[in-house]
Order: structure tokens, then sequence, then C-alpha cells
């Protein structure tokens, strides 16, 4: 039995190396220097080259393109959310002919492949001047990421008891007050999961970023790592140390949010 | 409670809640689709449009690196769930079992999925290197150098490759939400195969897999549509070679539109268009077959 276990323990610990050392060799050659890592690629950093950092940051154009995925992903999320819980609100609290045709739309969106829309969205942004800008693409991120945000609250909102909103009309609420005053505090853990949800979603987004945006000053922080890697394929070390710049906020979402993170990420893919 | 709720709608209130919601949804979503299938029967090129039928969808039909794209893509979505969820189903045993340090192993299997494709697809570029690179290392430590290759830059295993890194990423997820899936079937059942001493794998055939089917369809499912999209991880590490053995439609309709120079957004809104219908179809399809569906709750 205790053979087993061992047995069990080492296939475990195998996998966890498989799994997490992919992230940790990253981590280790972000803070050494390229030529340090041709000598060795899998060597234990001598020195910590924290400068690396600042030199990527302030020398290689990060600080551009972490400000403007900070910028994206913060307004789009916000956006996001309050225009997510209206509707989903709405949906869930009230009854007219319409409401389940639009729910339904609303929910088959969120299987549709990005292809469908991504060369029209060209388009439309060309024609309309949001073409490589970023309130453009903001937007974008906003619709392609409501369909699955109404539908996550919608079905919190619905669990609420409706007497509860009853209850605060008599006492005098109009619509609008019962939805900021009543449902939105009830609703803050399902609206904090898709806030967590969405940061990350949005943050890693590639596909419409790349086809919406060409600007060096309005690349997204996965346009300029993938620029990056491009121009400067050799250099390892300093690809290394962008890469954990894209990768250093999702892992203090995660180390300070884990459980919620997961909550959301298993909501969102039980559609 | 019904009656007073049914009472009547407050219709500015509704409209108030739905117009934002709506008209981001029309401009930017519902639109889009609409243009994305005219322009299919159009030549779209910069400043004139020229309706042409059915011509794009007859060449469509003809286009070899369209099938090539379309057989990739299949043999992703089909292959690439599989191993994920069984892989994932043996993790979530071994915690469910209660192994030591099973919060550690938990949030250490489910860092890949934070990462981005693009993170990703670098990472592996790397452990795919001829030189350097972890997997050839590994083979001529263990003295197999006639097996070291350019993983991604040989035909025949660039796919192959590509599908692993999938695998990679998403199994520790498929792993947390089978986790979630077995915490909630009752004690009782397991504890009752248990008694009945048929063996782990007796236990997990004829217990565990049926207890939890609706969930293990559910992540299938999910899996299969998210292979169907895949985009960013080829366009990082192969752009869809050597030799379009890693095109994928995606790819394919990205560069018809954005690289090749013919500049026709015709003939890439029509690739689109039979693709969209092909996932529409094949998730209706998958998910009538398999019907069940359990919501997971927050």
């Amino acid at each position: 039995m205790r053979l087993r276990q061992t047995l069990v323990l080492l296939l475990l610990g195998a996998y966890t190396l498989f799994a997490a050392g992919p992230f940790v060799w990253v981590a280790m050659m972000s803070v050494r220097t390229t030529t340090e890592i041709s000598r060795n690629h899998y060597a234990w950093p001598e020195q910590w080259h924290w400068h690396k950092f600042a030199d990527a940051w302030f020398g290689s154009g990060y600080q551009v393109y972490f400000t403007n995925s900070t910028l994206v992903v913060c307004s789009a999320v916000a956006l996001l959310t309050l225009v997510g819980a209206m509707a989903a609100y709405a949906l869930a609290r009230y009854r007219f002919r319409a409401n389940r045709t639009i729910y339904f739309i609303l929910f088959s969106t969120i299987i549709f492949p990005p292809q469908i829309t991504v060369i029209a969205l060209f388009q439309i942004l060309v024609q309309y001047g949001l073409y490589n800008s970023l309130i453009g693409l903001t937007l974008v991120y906003v619709a392609i990421q409501l369909p699955l945000t109404i539908y996550l609250l919608e079905t919190f909102f619905q669990r609420i008891p409706g007497e509860l909103f009853d209850a605060a009309r008599i006492d005098g609420y109009g619509e609008l007050e019962v939805f900021w005053k009543i449902a939105l505090p009830i609703a803050l853990p399902a609206l904090s999961t898709t806030v967590i949800l969405n940061t990350i979603l949005l943050w890693n987004e590639f596909l419409y970023a790349v086809v919406l945006i060409t600007d060096e000053s309005s690349r997204t922080l996965p346009l300029g790592i993938q620029r990056f890697m491009g121009d400067q394929q050799q250099d390892t070390g300093m690809i290394a140390t962008g890469l954990m710049i894209a990768i250093v906020p999702v892992v203090l979402i995660y180390v300070f949010f884990s459980e919620k993170l997961i909550k959301g990420m298993t909501a969102g893919a039980m559609k | 409670m019904h009656e007073a709720r049914a009472l009547r709608t407050p219709w500015r209130a509704v409209t108030l809640f739905l117009l934002p919601a709506l008209t981001l949804y029309v401009a930017f979503t519902a639109y889009p689709v609409v243009k994305t299938l005219w322009n299919s029967l159009h030549v779209v090129l910069p400043n004139r449009h020229e309706f042409v039928g059915l011509a794009n969808f007859v060449e469509l039909a003809k286009d070899d690196i369209f099938w090539r794209a379309v057989r990739n893509t299949l043999i992703w979505a089909c292959t690439s769930p599989l191993f994920e969820v069984s892989i994932a189903l043996v993790l979530a045993l071994a915690l469910y079992a209660k192994v030591p340090g099973a919060r550690f192993f938990r949030i250490a299997w489910f860092t890949p999925v934070l990462m981005s494709y693009v993170v990703v697809g670098i990472i592996w570029a790397w452990i795919y290197n001829y030189d350097w690179g972890a997997v050839n290392v590994a083979l001529r430590w263990l003295g197999l150098q006639d097996w070291a290759r350019p993983w991604l830059g040989t035909p025949a295993t660039a796919l192959p490759a590509l599908i692993l890194v999938t695998s990679w990423m998403w199994a520790g997820f498929n792993m947390v939400v089978l986790l979630a899936a077995l915490h909630s079937l009752p004690s009782e059942v397991i504890e009752a195969a248990e008694l009945d001493n048929c063996g782990w794998w007796g236990k997990l055939v004829h217990v565990i897999v049926p207890l939890t089917k609706g969930t293990l369809l559910n992540l299938l499912v999910l899996s299969f549509i998210g292979k169907m999209k895949i985009f960013d991880l080829v366009w990082i590490t192969t752009k869809g070679g050597p030799l379009w053995s890693t095109e994928t439609v995606s790819t394919y309709v990205y560069k018809r539109a954005f690289e090749w120079s013919t500049f026709d957004l015709g003939y890439p809104s029509t690739i689109a268009s039979v693709w969209f219908a092909i996932v529409i179809a094949s998730v209706l399809l998958l998910s009538w077959l398999l019907r069940q569906r359990e919501k997971l709750e927050f």
C-alpha cells in the first residue's frame, strides 16, 4: 500500500513538473542574460538581473504595450460589467414577449467562431475611423464578451427571490433605484466573478487585436510580444522578460483570487 | 408574487436596461455577421465590390489548402478533447482520493490555462527547439539522438506537437471542473462501490464515469468548440507551416484576408461563413447526441 502511494505521488510530481515546469523555466530565464542562457538553458540564475525588467519596460516598448493593455482591459471590463448587469437584470426580472428570444439569441452567440465577425469588423472600424484606435478595440471587446457575461449574470439574478424587489418597490423605490441599490449590491459576488474572468480573457486576447491594431503606439501586450519576438528572434533572455511582464498581472490575480477565478472560469465553461 | 411581477411591464425601465447591450450587440456582432454573409457573395476590394453569386463557394470547393485546413482543424478538435478530458479525469480522481499536497497540485496544474496562447506558443516553440529545447535535450540524454528533430519544423510532427500543447494547457482546467463534479456526488455511492470491492478500474467504468457523464460530455463539447476556433497558438508558432501541415481554418481565413495581397475580403468571408455553418451544425449535432446539460453553480 505504501509502495503504491509513493508511486502515485511520484507520477503526480512528474505531471506537476510537466504542467508548471515551463513557467518556472521562463521565470528563471527572465532574470538571466541571453549570453548566460546560451551557455546553459536550464541553469539556475547565478546573478539575478532584475534590471532586465527595467530595460524591457523603458527600452523595448513594453511600457506602451502594458499601458495600452491596461487601458483597454479596464475600460472594457467596466463597461461590460455595467451594460451586462443591466441587460441580465432586465432579462431575469421582467416578463415581456421578446424576453426569451433575446436571451436565446445572445446565448447562441457564445459559440460563434470569431471569423464570422472579424473581417466585417475590420471594414466597419475602418469606415468609422475606429481602426487602429484603442476605443474601437475596447468596444469590440465589450461586444465579444457581452453574451457570456449576460448569461452568467442572468443565471444569478434569476435565483434572487422576486419578493425582495417587489418589497423595495412598495417602499417607494423606482425601477432604477431597485437595480442600483438592491440588485447590484446583492450581485456583487457574481459580478466580481465575471470581472475576473473577463479581465483574464481580454488580457490574453490576440485575434481581434492583431486584425484591428497595426500602429506601434496602439499595440496591446500580446501584439507587442509577437512584434518583439519577430524582431529579436535570438534574444531569448529579453523575450522571456517580456513574457513575464505579460504573465505577472494574471499570476497576481490568481494568487489573490484563485478560488473566485477558478469558479469564474469553470462557470464560464459550463455555460 | 408572480401576479405582482406580471402585473405590468415597466417598458421604460426595460428599454433603458436593455438598450446599451442591444446597441453594442447589433453594431459589433449582428451587423458584422450579416455583413460577412453578404461579403461571401461578392468580390470585396478596398474601393469597390461586385456581386459574384456563388462563385466564391465554387472556388472554395476546389481549394485544396482549405480542405487541408479543415482536415487539420477537425483532427485537432476530435483528438485534443479526448486527451484533455481523460488526463483531467485521472488527475481529478487522484485529488479526490485526497493525496497529500492536493491543494498545491490543484493550483500548480491550473496555471497553464492562465497564460495567453501567445505566451504559451513562444514557450513551447522553445521547448521544441532543435538545439536546446527540453524535448530534444531529454531525448539526447536518454541516448535517443536519432529521435531528436525540429518538432515544429517537420511536417509529420508539427500538428501532433501543437495538439499536445493544447492538451497541456487545458488538462488542469478540465480537472478542476471534474473535481467539482466529483465533490458534488453523494459520497455513499462511491463508498458502496468501495465495499463491493470491484477494483479501481471497475469503479471508474461502472460508477464514476456514469455519474459524471453530464460534466464529461459538457467538457468534451466545450473543448471541441475551442479547438474549432484555434488561431493564436498556430499563428505564433508555425503560421500554418511547414507545408500547410498545421494550417487551420482560422489561420487560413486570416491569411486570405490580410496576408495574401489579393485585397479581396469576399473570398475569406466565404470561408468564414461556411465554417460558421459547420461549427453551428456540429455543436447542434453534438448537443443533440449528448443531450444532457448540467449547469455549474456559482
